[in-house]
């Protein structure tokens, strides 16, 4: 290591920091400002999309589940598949968007049913072993479902790793477009993207809190063995939870079919992943409204760093950098996370 | 436990009526005859003290033998199979010997893998932060980047300093991620481990286009270095390893190619770390490294420090799998960041790992060729022979272009096997996870009732 910091610091030195502070006063613009924050709240909302499943899972199970990704990747081709099928050229805004809403129940409804499955027939034989067998399950069924997913879309023509561009294409008119907020602009699918993270934030904090299901997986969350003394069938709770949370998985992956920066296509695994990951682990893991929290502030610490590496920084890799950091960071100041309890860090 | 090694703890009752039932291996005469005297096979050494400890010791290492001369003979028996008038069915079925090699390397990550996260229980997903590091370190040195380290350094001398680098941010990540546990040691470790993924990826002090990775070039204004294996400094002792770069030699009626030279130098210093860790594996810190996977609480009461013992394993383990990337750097003379850094590098060496046996070293190793077998066998040029290429030679055309419900047998194989091998070891390691947690040595062992190395000297010794 010692050899490298010389030649860092050279480095260093050579970068231009009064154009920094250049820097730094455009982006304290209001108009910077604003156009970030909105940018840092889309972000937001897709990694509370492609999170909470995985933070209800946890929650509740202890699975960290290594699939969720995976998940998601096929919820995007699955959405971009109804949309392709289904959207012709003809078709105008108000059915492109009814469509979109078919798409979303698909995919939820696949997705689910995919996920029960794998609970019952993979996951189950697995709560008395120790938790890293969890890992090593998802991990190994996420391979499994990558290289499917590659089988089926190479066999119909489609490039894998690259975005499913049909599918980008179905996307309405006005999602396309962008806005004038003052005197910057956004478009119009980071605003739609906002408004489907709160209804799936607020849909899932609705059935949490207000139905008599949802205070069955608190109650399991809290304490599952005092939860079957109590009479209520807990592995039947697992298994609905763990089909809810690829359902959310899955309708996370059907937005981000539409979003030309995620696209459908294979590798959109990893890349939700590890962020869910990040996103989950720094709310605390299991706590839903850490993981929105979490959201918030992984969003918008990934949308100020995109500002600042597309406007001044020449490092391609900075937002990804900033997000694996927090994770880090919050691992070791804080090893339960922003809410989660304390005794839950010796997981 | 789910993880079973039997050798941890003396299970004598359940071994003995394993014993009791003969093993058809052995006549069933002699055998109760020698275990009246020898009861309990891993405490065979105990009950043996009056014989010399280095013959002991060969005794003990017959099974590690037949291993290393199987794999020594490797090359021969292949080239030899290929002249064979079976050659083209040994070239669709048997990996190849450049692949063999990549087995070797990637094997000593993938037990420097297992020797912190099956040994101890720590799974550490970001493990290929030290391969990678050791990668990149030989590369970077060999073209002269690095102050202090020139760039004519032995390759042998590379291999260290860049293990000793590893053990250095082993010792860094280790403070931190060793106050966690299960999951979340996990998870800190996956995630340093990105963000030196992410740094290096695009940090172009590395590599002139830091995407695609480092190249050997040496240099400006010099010769790309030649690594070798050998005895530092001493020329005649070394031997130039690479697939393009290395030494060929012709002993006697013997002709090895650079392939079979490279080969055989890799093995020689995989064999080296090898016996490194499972002496370490054998010693009372192995056994405390065991006892802090089966019970830390109980480990840390009976007075270990059990923090530093982690820490200490997790240093040795980043060291070798330093070594081992710097092999694999050394061989290839090149690397990128998707196949030194990403986290599905570390993803290879737990499906190795798990298939070949967590917890029990020498395992990922078989683990690594299994999977490397299939892939080749699968691969999607066929390079190094397959499946297609073999069919396409033997098959006559009508055959391949047979209609199967509207896919031909050419256009079936393309579609389902080649390329997509991971799908296949995917199922397999899915179906070890669940139903063979031992994976293929931890099961032979639970059969036999010990390592296998010592139920060979066991064995030896009852025949006396």
């Amino acid at each position: 290591m010692s050899a490298i910091v010389p030649t860092l610091l050279a480095e260093l030195a050579t970068l231009p920091l009064v154009s920094y502070i250049d820097t730094l006063g455009q982006f304290l613009r209001p108009s910077t400002l604003v156009g970030v924050f909105v940018r840092g709240l889309s972000k937001s909302a897709i990694y509370v999309m492609i999170a909470s499943g995985l933070t209800l899972v946890f929650g509740l199970m202890g699975v960290l589940n290594f699939a969720h990704g995976s998940l998601t990747m096929i919820g995007a081709y699955l959405g971009g598949l109804v949309m392709v099928l289904a959207v012709t050229g003809a078709s105008g805004t108000v059915s492109r968007f009814a469509f979109f809403l078919v798409a979303v129940l698909v995919v939820f409804g696949a997705l689910s049913a995919l996920g029960g499955v794998i609970e019952v027939g993979l996951i189950r034989p697995l709560y008395d072993r120790p938790p890293i067998y969890q890992i090593l399950l998802t991990f190994g069924v996420t391979l499994v479902l990558d290289e499917l997913v590659r089988i089926v879309t190479l066999f119909y023509g489609l490039q894998p790793i690259s975005e499913w561009q049909a599918a980008l294409g179905t996307k309405p008119e006005p999602l396309t477009a962008t806005i004038r907020l003052g005197s910057t602009t956004v478009s119009g699918l980071a605003l739609f993207e906002i408004l489907f993270g709160v209804v799936t934030v607020a849909a899932v904090w609705a059935f949490l809190t207000r139905t008599r299901y949802g205070l069955v997986v608190r109650a399991g969350s809290e304490d599952s063995e005092m939860t079957e003394a109590l009479g209520i069938d807990v592995r039947r709770v697992f298994t609905t939870v763990f089909a809810l949370g690829t359902g959310i998985a899955g309708i996370a992956g059907a937005l981000l079919m539409w979003d030309p920066v995620w696209g459908a296509s294979v590798p959109l695994a990893a890349e939700t992943l590890l962020p869910a990951f990040v996103v989950v682990i720094v709310g605390g893991l299991g706590t839903f409204r850490g993981t929105v929290v979490a959201a918030l502030i992984v969003g918008m610490i990934d949308a100020v760093t995109t500002w600042w590496f597309v406007n001044a920084v020449e490092f391609t890799g900075l937002p990804e950098m900033f997000i694996f950091l927090i994770l880090v960071v919050t691992l070791i100041v804080r090893p339960q996370g922003l809410f989660g309890v304390a005794e839950v860090g010796g997981h | 436990m789910a993880i079973s090694d039997p050798d941890r703890g003396p299970d004598g009752s359940s071994i003995e009526s394993r014993g009791d039932g003969g093993e058809p291996v052995e006549g069933a005469g002699t055998a109760t005859d020698a275990e009246k005297d020898l009861p309990e096979s891993p405490e065979a050494v105990d009950l043996a003290p009056e014989r010399a400890w280095w013959r002991r010791y060969a005794e003990e290492h017959v099974a590690h033998l037949v291993v290393i001369v199987l794999l020594g003979l490797y090359p021969l028996i292949h080239s030899a199979l290929v002249a064979s008038p079976v050659g083209a069915e040994a070239v669709m079925l048997l990996p190849d010997v450049e692949t063999m090699t990549a087995v070797l390397y990637f094997g000593l990550f993938a037990m420097s893998f297992d020797f912190i996260s099956g040994y101890t229980g720590y799974l550490s997903f970001g493990h290929a932060v030290f391969y990678g590091t050791g990668a990149y370190f030989v590369i970077v040195a060999a073209n002269g980047k690095l102050p202090l380290v020139p760039h004519t350094t032995p390759f042998l001398l590379l291999l260290v300093l860049g293990g000793l680098l590893a053990t250095v941010l082993a010792l860094v990540i280790g403070v931190v991620s060793f106050r966690l546990s299960g999951v979340y040691f996990a998870m800190v470790t996956l995630g340093v481990s990105q963000v030196v993924y992410v740094l290096v990826r695009d940090w172009g002090f590395l590599a002139s286009n830091p995407r695609d990775g480092p190249f050997v070039v040496g240099p400006e204004g010099a010769t790309a270095p030649i690594f070798s294996v050998g005895v530092p400094f001493v020329d005649p002792l070394n031997l130039d390893i690479g697939v393009l770069t290395g030494d060929s030699v012709v002993l006697g009626p013997l002709s090895l190619g650079s392939t079979e030279v490279s080969f055989y130098m890799v093995g020689l210093v995989v064999l080296v770390c090898y016996f490194a860790l499972q002496r370490l594996v054998h010693s009372p810190f192995g056994r405390v490294l065991i006892a802090i996977r089966e019970n830390e609480e109980r480990a840390r009461a009976i007075g270990y420090d059990t923090f530093r013992y982690k820490l200490a394993a997790f240093a040795v383990s980043g060291f070798f799998a330093a070594v081992a990337g710097g092999l694999f750097a050394g061989f290839r003379r090149s690397a990128s960041p998707d196949n030194a850094f990403f986290f599905l590098v570390t993803g290879d060496a737990l499906l190795a790992a798990i298939i070949g046996g967590f917890g029990t070293l020498a395992g990922p190793l078989f683990g690594r060729l299994l999977d490397e077998t299939v892939r080749e066998f699968l691969s999607k040029e066929g390079a190094g022979g397959g499946l297609l290429p073999y069919l396409r030679d033997t098959l006559p055309e009508s055959v391949l272009t047979t209609d199967i419900a509207g896919l031909t047998v050419q256009g079936a194989i393309e579609t389902f096997l080649n390329g997509h091998a991971s799908l296949y070891i995917g199922l397999v390691f899915v179906a070890f996870v669940l139903f063979v947690p031992g994976g293929l040595l931890g099961s032979v062992r639970e059969r036999l009732g010990g390592p296998i190395a010592k139920q060979v000297a066991a064995r030896i010794r009852g025949e006396d």
